[in-house]
């Protein structure tokens, strides 16, 4: 009896699926280029639950950690998997901006196939809330006072916080620090101690901290306003004419799979973009969904790479592509 | 209390009960860590109320610090990195036919210094966050120069070998992505080297896989190791506990304020505390060779190190290890928003937290000490059995962490050279140190660099480093001290 109902069950979650001429028969594995509790890693996870609770996938969806060289090893991991029609990756913009830096990075996201874009990651600019900067302007004055004695935390100097910092001190000619910790809190850690004077932070993780009166935003790395921050002012409202650089998330699959294999994978993330519970969770951590096809998402490829391209090289970082 | 109401109902408890098992277990094995099974747990945890997962999630990640001694003891493979400096002590316990002491005293460390971490965490979880962020990084260069000190006491017989191999750990601690240039180092155009070596793997190639290797030599090694017969004989005599009783204070202190700071970790505390514990001691030249404080201390600050970790991720919402961010990671995706708000709001959740990790502790006790006797039995099994068991479990411990063939060709690297250091009698320690302080350590002095925009005064002019900084130094004149001193005995004999 028991084994009839399961058998039904799982009919009826096979069911919605059938049309596209591929269905997954065993579970799927997502590949992320973050240890567990990274960015990519906990996008993963939410996605993965999402998928599960909308019905979205008739199999089970693991999630893999392939860490190592900044996506460079989950990259070359895909690669591997050339035709492997039940593996997909999260991918992120250092997976676009690596290979230009490092030459063990032999794998590019143009060598993968491209499936999704799902997701647009804006930043806001934080500092101490008893700083005594109170606006953009202010602080980078200040730094063109004192040239390089303000400090900023980030990341490595090919992440989005750094090149934020690049296109800042190109406009104004200001020169500050960039610090790099490993790990985000660290980050914030280094900021709230008043150890740095300035960090490039994600919305929903300086939320808490401007409510508890620890931190103040000068600006938002973004084109238009975020809603939760209405009178924080944008870049360019700010006074600085810079194109923010967005941090992008979305998915690929190996290469050389089949092309009902792209167009069912394709289709699962539309619906899974559309779904209130991918909605919910975009609104929650203040993203902006930014879902593109697969031929739209290869077109940004090449627009994204020269941009960055150009602005690391300004920076002075050595490129190798 | 309002805390105990939540932790002693009995799905909470039972939660409880799951995630100290499951911890334990996972704790065991080498291998798979609590960041990855906790990841994997999450999307059970949806079932469930947020208190109750979140009672479940933290027993794993206590569990696996009790857990994880055992096969350091047993067998010399570390099951996680914090567990390495347990092996020092622990194995040569064991192999003396003492293992059932050591586990028992692991068992009482872990449970004395797992309360007071967790007596930390609800005495002085706000004011320790903030003395926390004071500590940026001149300060943590210093202390893991401290740390890197204590090589001058884990030295063997040699000083110059085991700075060598101090040195060799330095390098491969610095072979990977370089974080400040994005450049790779040392990697000879191998990807998996990109990410670096993983410690785990150097440690387990060459404490289990070189002393496996070592003792095949001889022609007599087919004989089981001494176990003693009688439960009496398997647990720790009051003696040991008497021995003990500083190792069990100072780990537990050592391991909770390195717990505190984002940008340490267990790992380091419990060296340390083996450390600090051997320079204060009555007996140094018998650590190492099986003294019992030299479990007690890095198992004690092991799991201290839990309760202090938990200060910052809870009351400032920063995570310091991969366990607290997938912790963290889970909050979010239940719908909270950690941060400095986060225990004021959900007074509920924390303190029902709190209480169940006293809960827990005792549970972890009460679970692990009749698990002593029945582990000590493994050594009873005959070498020609022993060994290759070791060597299975540690290429399965490496390759169900990474998923890569190359760590278990690494591994097999390793276990030669760790083989090869005991030939020519160099002593592995300081290898394991450089290699786990040496990251840390050279960010921390390139991130103060950039601050003070070059100048090394950075280093001494604040308070908390300059006097790390001096006890680093008065360390590293042990030594001299030392020989000093026996050279003046020898001129007043004549």
């Amino acid at each position: 009896m028991k084994r009839v109902a399961l058998a039904v069950l799982g009919l009826a979650v096979a069911l919605p699926a059938m049309p596209q001429g591929f269905t997954p028969t065993r579970p799927v594995e997502v590949v992320v280029h973050t240890g567990p509790g990274g960015g990519s890693d906990v996008l993963a996870r939410a996605m993965v639950l999402i998928m599960e609770k909308e019905k979205l996938l008739p199999v089970r969806a693991q999630v893999a950690n392939k860490p190592g060289g900044g996506g460079v090893v989950a990259a070359a991991y895909l690669a591997e998997k050339k035709g492997e029609t039940h593996t997909i990756g999260i991918f992120t913009g250092v997976w676009l901006t690596n290979p230009l830096t490092s030459n063990e990075a032999k794998v590019s996201l143009k060598d993968l196939t491209p499936i999704a874009r799902l997701l647009l990651e804006p930043a806001v600019i934080a500092v101490k809330a008893d700083a005594p900067y109170k606006t953009l302007g202010d602080f980078v004055s200040a730094a063109k006072q004192k040239p390089g004695e303000l400090k900023q935390s980030g990341g490595s100097i090919t992440s989005r916080d750094n090149v934020v910092r690049q296109q800042l001190q190109k406009v104004s000619g200001a020169r500050w620090q960039f610090i790099s910790f490993p790990g985000g809190g660290e980050r914030i850690a280094a900021l709230l101690g008043g150890h740095v004077n300035m960090m490039v932070i994600e919305p929903n993780e300086a939320g808490e901290h401007i409510r508890a009166g620890n931190m103040r935003l000068l600006a938002q790395v973004n084109d238009k306003r975020l809603a939760a921050y209405a009178n924080v002012p944008t870049l360019k409202e700010a006074g600085f004419d810079v194109t923010p650089v967005p941090q992008v998330r979305g998915v690929v699959a190996p290469p050389g799979i089949p092309r009902e294999n792209v167009a069912y994978w394709e289709g699962v993330f539309k619906k899974m973009s559309q779904t209130e519970s991918w909605k919910k969770y975009v609104a929650d951590n203040q993203f902006e969904d930014a879902y593109q096809n697969a031929a739209d998402l290869a077109r940004f490829y090449d627009d994204f790479t020269g941009q960055m391209r150009g602005i690391l090289q300004e920076a002075g970082v050595k490129t190798v592509r | 209390m309002q805390g105990f109401a939540v932790a002693l109902q009995p799905m909470n408890l039972l939660w409880c009960f799951l995630g100290v098992v499951l911890g334990t277990v996972i704790g065991v094995m080498p291998g798979l860590g609590p960041p990855a099974t906790i990841a994997m747990l999450l999307p059970l945890t949806f079932l469930m109320n947020p208190a109750s997962a979140m009672i479940m999630l933290a027993g794993i990640y206590y569990g696996a610090k009790y857990g994880g001694s055992t096969t350091s003891i047993l067998l010399n493979v570390p099951g996680e990195s914090a567990s390495v400096a347990t092996c020092f002590d622990g194995y040569q316990m064991a192999r003396k036919g003492r293992a059932g002491a050591a586990l028992g005293i692991a068992a009482i460390a872990s449970f004395i210094a797992g309360t007071v971490g967790v007596l930390g965490l609800m005495l002085i979880a706000p004011p320790l966050a903030k003395m926390a962020l004071a500590f940026s990084s001149p300060e943590y260069f210093a202390l893991m120069a401290l740390g890197l000190a204590m090589v001058v006491l884990l030295a063997g017989r040699s000083m110059v070998k085991a700075l060598l191999a101090m040195l060799v750990g330095l390098w491969l601690a610095g072979i990977g992505t370089d974080l400040f240039s994005q450049t790779s180092r040392f990697t000879f155009g191998q990807m998996e080297l990109l990410s670096g070596v993983d410690f785990v793997v150097v440690a387990i190639g060459v404490f289990a896989i070189g002393e496996v290797l070592t003792n095949m030599e001889g022609r007599e090694a087919a004989k089981a190791l001494p176990v003693p017969k009688g439960i009496r004989n398997l647990l720790p005599t009051l003696q040991d506990l008497k021995d003990s009783r500083f190792a069990f204070a100072n780990g537990s202190l050592v391991g909770f304020l390195i717990g505190v700071l984002p940008g340490a970790g267990s790992t380091i505390a419990s060296f340390i505390s083996y450390g600090l514990e051997k320079a204060v001691s009555r007996r140094p030249e018998q650590f190492g060779q099986g003294v019992v404080e030299g479990v007690a201390a890095p198992e004690a600050a092991n799991n201290s190190e839990t309760g202090g970790a938990l200060v910052p991720m809870l009351t400032l919402g920063i995570p310091g290890s991969s366990t607290t961010a997938v912790l963290l990671a889970a909050l979010v995706l239940w719908g909270f928003k950690p941060g400095p708000l986060f225990i004021p709001e959900n007074p509920a959740l924390f303190w029902g937290l709190v209480a169940s990790m006293y809960i827990g502790n005792v549970m972890l006790l009460v679970l692990n000490m009749p698990l002593v006797p029945l582990f000590a039995q493994v050594l009873r099994t005959p070498t020609y059995i022993l060994y290759p068991l070791i060597l299975g479990i540690s290429v399965i411990g490496v390759y169900s962490t990474s998923g890569s063939l190359f760590d278990v060709w690494l591994l097999a690297g390793f276990g030669l050279l760790g083989y090869l250091m005991r030939k020519l009698d160099y002593p592995s320690a300081p290898l394991i140190l450089g290699l786990v302080l040496g990251g840390a350590l050279e960010r921390a002095l390139r991130q103060s660099l950039m601050m003070s925009d070059g100048s090394l005064s950075i280093l001494v002019s604040r308070p908390v480093s300059a006097v790390m900084l001096s006890l680093t130094l008065l360390i590293l004149l042990i030594p001299l001290f030392n020989k000093f001193n026996a050279w003046r005995l020898k001129a007043l004999d004549n």
